[in-house]
């Protein structure tokens, strides 16, 4: 699963010009939540450069969520991660629950189109994210 | 047996029961279905054996609606008719294809079958299921999936004046008049029986034929042109009455690449939507939309597949040179080479061709989708005659095709749907091109050479051309053939249902000549 979610951001990056990717080196291996929550879920592309173009669009698109720590929120409460207590988020963990929320928010069309490219919510906001 | 027409004495008269004018996918369907009984076949072909471009170019007309391929350049005028450019890409209709036709998926069943042999099919399976491979298998659709996985079957494909010629030669009672060309029908006083027909070649030979049935499978604009030039009795033309001999023209609207898609093309999921082989047999899944999708009718027909994007071949049916370059070899010449590249392009063996297309490919992973859609029957969008006469004396065609105001609004949609089940099941991301992605797909909008609706069947005289045996209506003793009888025009390439209808005629004009 997580091999598919790698494949897909790669290529997404590649085909695109955009240079997502996910990070290949190992996630740092704690990140206490919420202090550090952002900072995880930004590691988990390699090229926030090209991710930025997306993000912007989707901040400019959803102008309230235009905050860093809203974002983080938002995509925390979507994983389901804000209430693992004191636990770091460790990549085996957010990967297989961010592959899940967006299989499921694609499923439901939560969806937002971005300079073209259809994503989910949570992508997009992860994306912006980057910004 | 096949005669040259243009040897035939002056004036002489062909006597039949059944006569057929052209030999494409109908005629030669009919041919072969009805010949070896006692009863006499003639059958009427404008071309020869080969291309020639003088036969072609009776084709011309002049294109006045929205953008499409030269009428001249879009079909084949000689034995086999458009099965010599065919790409071979079959599906049967499906029940919700057939809504607005007055018979149903019963009734073309038996002929579907028949028709995937004569099309040289491998098993009458449109199942994507029956045709999972350890390294293809499609896509599952969840019920809440607006779009869902099918698939086509590739004929080789068959080029049916090549491959049934032998059995037409020796066929019984079966007589191929080739270089004929039918100029007039004429009718009783009444309009209510077709009385005879006249027949001219190209070196000014002319003679006449008489049967007792007459089917025109001359194509969705050529059997148009016919009746609309027959204006001896029914001054509007044979058959239009009611004002609908051309209307509700159609042709499917083909977008080759309304999307960029990045998926896993190792994934068996994604190499389902690729031309592949299975058990022997070429297929190709393609995503259409849901049952419940068509059963709501808010969208037409169409289908999604996936393509490698390629610079060349981007259309095999006809390609066109460059202007400057037409001009410096004549318009013959020209048509000719043209002819002759999209036939090699169009006959290379499958797994060549795709692999030619491979070669282009640009980043892994990358596929473009090609759009299809037949839209809803549109009585503006029309066939009628110029003013213009061409060499044998009848009247050229004007075509005039609409597309529907909602096309690009029905394609993002449909192209959302799929974004959105390739994100449920982990395949891929879509990204819809627009001009803000850099690449307008309407620019490139097509059409896909199959020639729709223009005899519509109808029980009702006041809406269908043809009744539900592809019998004009108020004549007793004239029928329609082909894909102009169709009422609507699903999605998907015409040619199987073209034969299965041919199939279905042949029967009834059985029942009446037994």
């Amino acid at each position: 699963m997580s091999y598919t979610r790698r494949y897909l951001l790669t290529c997404l990056g590649y085909a695109s010009g955009l240079g997502l990717g996910l990070r290949s080196a190992t996630l740092a291996a704690a990140v206490s939540v919420p202090a550090d929550a952002a900072a995880a879920l930004r590691s988990l592309l390699d090229d926030r450069t090209h991710a930025r173009a997306l993000g912007g669009s989707y901040r400019a698109h959803c102008p309230a969520e235009s905050n860093p720590a809203v974002l983080t929120r938002l995509i925390l409460d979507a994983l389901a991660l804000h209430d693992s207590g004191r636990q770091p988020l460790q990549r085996e963990l957010l990967l297989p629950a961010f592959d899940r929320r967006v299989r499921a928010e694609f499923g439901a069309g939560d969806t937002v189109q971005l300079r073209g490219w259809i994503l989910a919510r949570t992508e997009a906001r992860l994306c912006a994210l980057c910004g | 047996m096949f005669v040259d027409a243009r040897q035939l004495p002056q004036d002489m008269e062909v006597d039949a029961d059944i006569c057929i004018f052209g030999a494409g996918a109908a005629g030669i369907t009919m041919a072969r279905a009805l010949s070896g009984g006692n009863r006499s076949i003639a059958v009427f072909e404008s071309g020869g054996f080969e291309f020639d471009v003088d036969t072609q170019n009776l084709y011309a007309g002049d294109v006045i609606g929205y953008s499409y391929t030269p009428i001249d350049r879009d079909r084949l005028r000689f034995l086999g008719g458009s099965t010599n450019h065919w790409q071979g890409s079959c599906r049967p209709f499906d029940a919700f294809d057939l809504d607005d036709w007055p018979i149903g998926p019963d009734a073309l069943a038996p002929y579907y079958r028949q028709a995937q042999q004569i099309c040289q099919l491998g098993p009458y399976e449109y199942d994507p299921q029956a045709w999972v491979d350890p390294e293809a298998r499609p896509i599952t659709a969840s019920s809440a999936d607006s779009l869902k996985s099918s698939m086509f079957q590739y004929s080789p494909p068959t080029r049916f004046g090549t491959v049934y010629r032998d059995e037409l030669a020796a066929a019984g009672n079966l007589t191929v008049y080739l270089h004929a060309n039918l100029v007039a029908i004429n009718t009783n006083e009444a309009a209510s029986s077709v009385t005879g027909v006249e027949i001219a070649c190209l070196n000014g030979r002319r003679f006449r034929a008489r049967a007792r049935h007459y089917v025109l499978a001359t194509g969705g604009i050529e059997n148009v042109r016919l009746l609309l030039n027959s204006t001896r009795v029914q001054k509007s033309g044979l058959g239009n009455g009611n004002d609908l001999v051309g209307r509700y023209f159609m042709d499917h609207v083909y977008v080759p690449k309304a999307a960029t898609v990045l998926a896993d093309v190792s994934s068996p999921e994604v190499r389902f939507y690729d031309h592949h082989v299975v058990r022997g047999h070429a297929i190709e899944g393609i995503f259409t939309a849901s049952d419940e999708l068509r059963r709501a009718k808010q969208m037409p027909p169409f289908y999604i597949g996936f393509r490698v994007p390629t610079p060349a071949i981007a259309e095999l049916g006809v390609e066109r040179l460059p202007a400057p370059l037409r001009g410096l070899l004549g318009e013959g010449l020209a048509h000719s080479i043209e002819y002759y590249y999209s036939r090699t392009a169009s006959s290379m063996q499958l797994p060549a061709k795709w692999l030619y297309e491979k070669m282009w490919r640009t980043p892994p992973g990358t596929f473009v989708t090609c759009y299809c859609t037949g839209p809803n029957p549109d009585p503006q969008s029309r066939v009628t005659l110029s003013d213009t006469v061409d060499v044998l004396g009848l009247r050229q065609t004007q075509l005039d095709w609409r597309l529907p105001s909602d096309f690009e609004q029905d394609m993002h949609r449909a192209h959302q749907q799929l974004a959105q089940l390739l994100g449920r099941s982990g395949v891929g991301r879509l990204r819809i091109e627009s001009s803000e992605t850099g690449y307008d797909p309407m620019q490139d909008v097509s059409n896909a050479h199959h020639h729709m609706g223009t005899t519509r069947m109808h029980d009702d005289p006041r809406y269908g051309v043809v009744d539900r045996d592809c019998r004009i209506h108020g004549i007793g003793n004239l029928f329609v053939a082909g894909s102009s009888v169709f009422p609507s025009y699903a999605c998907d390439d015409p040619t199987m249902t073209i034969v299965a209808l041919a199939l279905r005629l042949s029967d009834h004009l059985k029942s009446l000549t037994s």
